[in-house]
């Protein structure tokens, strides 16, 4: 797929994308270092993110899973950026390939949307505006950020139409004419219009039924090969994310409760979190066993608890968990943030609770969320 | 937290038939719920003891200035053409615009409401005709209409001295047209209310026990639209209080029971404003902003606190 | 599909029409006493032959229905509205069209204007909320729909034209006077129009200011504007591009709701300015109980008014793809 007019005296990337001439290809595509995000509401603030980092390679796809409101969304989010007027990235950086965008003004920011990073909303909503055709609105970023010709741009539309399993001709509908599932294929060819190096994508298969679910997954997989890109995708279905992603983010109440490859994360989880969310997973193969419910609710990000923030609903809570933050600590290729696993501890992953054995990867194969489905 | 809760745009609960009195005190902390609450309690007092405040209505014959003189030590809003005290008759007018104001709201929202609901619990033929009758009302212009049937309608009263509520029946003729011209608005929000109501499980349960529709509508839809009506009512008392003033700017007034609107009639055809008689324009007229402000502020309030949700176009 | 949603208005009003030709049909003969009486009113002892004379004149010796209903029904179709009871003679049509045309100005600039300014303000103070601008015009606006027209017409008339003077008190050229060219008579309108005019607009600016700013607010936190966000679009181009096509659509429905109420407001600032259009007409008819005029001035709003709504449900339907399937 070619790009639309950029010069390539500049940096480039793996894939021969033009790069912003302060990016270092030599950097890693994404890194996040301790980004705090906090929302200022009636007087209280809301620490929805804090203290997250990770790391994001070029073309891996990361998933970053958790229950609602564990501050997944306002991460991707502010990436770019994207946040309401009350909330604000109060200290971390986020570096692409060197260049770290907290520290630019909006307006330099902005040059950065949707040319390196875009985004697929859940197209069930109304992220594509009622009133404009579908074609008009995947032409609008290639007129309005790539300068294309008016030509040029209606060509371009249509040709990502296609790649997108969307007829050119029905380019011409508004919205409302179209089904739920092909109108997430127009987002996630809007996002591609100005061939950006990481999509990501908030939620993109919930509220569609599961066969949609399984084609639209599919068409994510197969542009992402084609196309070089990467991929963050935010949900709270681990099923999708053991689908698709080569790498998971568990987050809980804004922070990183475990992170690694979803092989390794899914076959042993190390993380409570982790393992109640797994266990948590119908399975399909296993005997009939009933569901982990994880008991209480996350904490109110308004008045965090000390220490662990899941410490109170834990089942291998000790005392250290409520005073102090547990630090996060890597082992092969898997990072943790949990007392269990103290520094210099060797890793291996502590069976919490009533869970007999850890489940495997290749059994998440469910649509069941991870929150608990009540029997 | 969800996005809409960090975001503040969450919608607060709704308690359907929430006690008053938790009502008032939320109001009252709403800046806008305690300007109009005020407001409203001064005129509110000026309109139950006139005669305590001003003493009784003045009339032609117990003028007691003038002709169209200037505020003064003696009369603190001057007086009108005839001599009479301003301030009095400002006192006295509130009273009378107030009642009638008050008077036609009821009509209104009486009408509105009973055609609402039957509307929209009923539904089928009964509901479509209902609905383009009130839609006809919406569109063509109701204060001409008014303007032709008051007098229509005077002249088959006959014009007694008989009082209601302490108004002449000339007015209460106004207080009729403006219930029969004005209660669409309600009728199509209350209608919406119980389409919503109407699918809701206790109404199921309510058929299920054998209730008619009569006893449905009466016992479990209206207590659930209370809130809504109320809301609405004191919207439609703004919109009864300057429907009534511009009736009567254009004649149809009772020149012995003078509302605002009446006063400001008599201002007009007296040629205040071109004499610059500014103490006869601005009494009356502040009264009215000051009304109709108060409970357009009270009225958005209690919309705002009792249905947070948005209504689209129809 | 254009056309089915083009085809259903049309009927609608075609219907609304209709219902308010019958409304006023009903209305002539709900009148108390022999409509005879009426109409001879004025007239001292009024003999039998009188009455008869007059009742074949205005075809009240037929029966109410169907033939009387069917002569109004078919008369107001062809435009005779009959004639006035007290402009000696002249038929309703003709008061009508003498009296039209300043209405329409008036009415028509003022709108005119109340848009456009009222929807730009709108549109800024949603944009910019908590600005200044924001909350000045937000209370001004409240106060402004509270005050109802011919008060502001009145003030306007007691500090410019009374007091400053820079204005004409009344009328919509200066009685009796000649002109020397076209040139002069332009600037005498004119000079007569600013105030009326000036209330007119002033009454409707609030309202639709504080639509179009709830409607802009409103847009702007919608999902499509994220996106538009997220592609990094600047901000000029997603207020005019994304928010207002969507933000005018509340707008427009209130529009044209309010034009039924307009009326009432625009009928009063005629007779505070003295201004001789159609509202002047109807309270002088009203005074004078010269019904056939009323009626007439009730038909001819009503239908313009319906009308008015027409166009403005063409208008929403041009703007809004939702509606047309």
């Amino acid at each position: 797929m070619t790009t639309g007019p950029r010069m390539t005296t500049g940096p480039v990337d793996a894939r021969g994308r033009a790069l912003p001439r302060q990016a270092d290809p030599s950097q890693p595509l994404l890194v996040v270092e301790n980004l705090r995000t906090h929302f200022s509401l009636d007087g209280d603030t809301v620490r929805a993110v804090d203290g997250v980092s990770f790391t994001l390679q070029q073309g891996e796809a990361l998933g970053i899973a958790g229950e609602s409101g564990c501050g997944k969304t306002t991460t991707a989010l502010s990436l770019v950026r994207l946040l309401p007027s009350n909330a604000r990235i109060v200290e971390g950086s986020i570096r692409y390939f060197g260049i770290d965008l907290v520290q630019k003004s909006d307006e330099a920011l902005r040059r950065y949307r949707w040319r390196e990073i875009s985004i697929v909303f859940q197209g069930a909503m109304n992220a594509l505006n009622p009133v404009h055709r579908l074609r008009d609105q995947i032409v609008e970023p290639l007129r309005e950020r790539l300068d294309l010709s008016p030509v040029a741009a209606r060509k371009k539309a249509g040709d990502l139409l296609e790649l997108v399993g969307i007829p050119r001709k029905r380019g011409s509908a508004y919205p409302h004419e179209l089904s739920g599932g092909m109108r997430q294929r127009a987002m996630i060819a809007m996002a591609l219009a100005c061939d950006p190096a990481i999509v990501i994508g908030d939620e993109p298969t919930t509220a569609l039924d599961v066969m949609v679910q399984a084609q639209i997954l599919e068409l994510l997989e197969r542009l992402r090969r084609e196309l070089g890109l990467s991929l963050v995708l935010i949900t709270h279905d681990l099923s999708v994310i053991a689908e698709t992603c080569d790498r998971v983010l568990i987050m809980y109440a804004g922070r990183v409760a475990e992170e690694g490859r979803v092989s390794e994360v899914f076959r042993a989880p190390r993380h409570p979190y982790t393992q109640k969310l797994l266990g948590a997973f119908p399975n399909i193969q296993a005997d009939r066993r009933t569901l982990e419910v994880i008991p209480g609710s996350p904490p109110d990000l308004r008045h965090p608890p000390p220490g662990c923030r899941f410490a109170p609903r834990c089942p291998a809570a000790m005392a250290v968990c409520t005073e102090v933050v547990p630090p996060e600590v890597t082992f092969g290729g898997v990072r943790v943030a949990c007392h269990l696993y103290p520094l210099g501890s060797d890793g291996e992953p502590v069976i919490v609770g009533s869970l007999a054995r850890p489940v495997g990867a290749g059994d998440a194969r469910s649509t069941a969320t991870a929150e608990p489905v009540s029997r | 937290m969800t996005a809409a809760q960090l975001q503040g745009t969450a919608p607060r609960g709704v308690r359907v038939g929430a006690g008053a009195w938790d009502l008032l005190k939320r109001l009252l902390r709403r800046p806008e719920g305690l300007i109009g609450l005020t407001i409203l309690a001064t005129f509110t007092v000026l309109s139950l003891v006139p005669q305590l405040i001003a003493g009784p209505l003045q009339t032609a014959v117990t003028a007691t200035g003038g002709r169209l003189e200037p505020p003064s030590g003696v009369h603190y809003f001057g007086t009108d053409e005839l001599g009479r005290d301003m301030l009095n008759l400002t006192v006295h007018g509130a009273r009378i615009s107030l009642v009638i104001g008050l008077l036609a709201t009821l009509v209104t929202v009486f009408i509105g409401v009973v055609v609402g609901i039957v509307a929209g619990f009923v539904g089928g033929w009964l509901d479509a005709l209902l609905m383009r009758i009130t839609d006809f009302f919406l569109v063509i212009p109701t204060f001409v209409l008014a303007l032709i049937l008051t007098p229509i309608i005077r002249d088959l009263v006959g014009s007694g001295a008989t009082e209601v509520f302490g108004i002449r029946m000339t007015l209460i003729v106004i207080v009729i047209v403006i219930g029969i011209t004005s209660w669409s608005s309600t009728a199509r929000i209350i209608r919406s209310q119980t389409l919503s109501l109407r699918e809701r499980a206790f109404v199921d349960r309510a058929r299920v026990i054998g209730a008619g529709n009569g006893h449905i509508m009466r016992r479990h839809i209206l207590p659930n639209v209370i809130n809504l009506i109320v809301a609405n009512a004191v919207l439609t008392f703004a919109g009864a209080v300057l429907t009534e003033t511009t009736l009567s700017f254009v004649g149809l007034g009772d020149p012995f029971q003078p509302s605002w609107g009446q006063l400001l009639e008599a201002a007009r055809s007296s040629g205040a404003p071109g004499l610059g008689a500014w103490w006869y324009v601005l009494p009356p007229g502040a009264g009215i902003v000051l009304v109709v402000l108060a409970f357009t502020l009270v009225g958005s309030a209690l919309d705002d606190l009792l249905n947070p949700k948005r209504r689209g176009r129809g | 599909m254009k056309g089915g949603y083009l085809a259903r208005r049309l009927v609608s009003a075609f219907i609304t029409i209709v219902l308010i030709t019958v409304v006023n049909f009903v209305l002539f003969r709900a009148m108390p006493g022999s409509p005879e009486r009426v109409i001879l009113r004025g007239t001292p002892n009024v003999t039998q032959a009188q009455l008869q004379a007059a009742r074949q004149r205005w075809g009240l010796d037929k029966p109410v229905f169907p033939d009387q209903f069917v002569a109004y029904i078919g008369s107001t179709a062809q435009g005779d509205l009959g004639y006035s009871f007290i402009a000696r003679g002249r038929t309703v049509t003709e008061v009508l069209g003498q009296r039209i045309w300043p209405t329409v100005v008036l009415f028509g600039l003022g709108e005119l204007v109340a848009i456009i300014l009222g929807l730009a303000l709108g549109a800024y103070t949603g944009w910019r909320r908590g600005g200044p601008v924001d909350h000045v015009g937000n209370s001004l606006s409240l106060v402004l729909y509270s005050t109802p027209y011919f008060l502001l017409g009145m003030l306007f008339l007691l500090i410019f034209a009374t007091t400053l003077r820079w204005f004409p008190t009344f009328g919509m050229l200066t009685a009796g006077m000649q002109y020397p060219g076209l040139w002069e008579r332009a600037v005498d309108f004119l000079a007569h129009l600013t105030l009326p005019l000036a209330t007119v607009a002033f009454g409707l600016v609030g309202q639709y200011a504080i639509v179009m700013r709830s409607s802009i607010v409103e847009t702007l936190s919608e999902d499509y504007v994220t996106t538009a966000r997220a592609m990094g679009l600047r901000e000029g181009r997603i207020l005019r591009h994304h928010a207002l096509p969507n933000a005018l659509l509340p707008t427009v429905s209130l529009i044209a709701i309010n034009l039924g109420y307009v009326v009432a407001g625009a009928i009063t600032v005629e007779v505070v300015f003295n201004w001789p259009g159609l509202g002047t007409l109807a309270v002088e008819a009203l005074t004078a109980r010269d019904y056939p005029v009323l009626q007439g001035v009730f038909l001819l709003l009503g239908v313009s008014v319906v009308l008015a709504n027409l166009v403005a449900d063409l208008i929403y339907g041009a703007l809004d793809p939702r509606v047309r399937t």
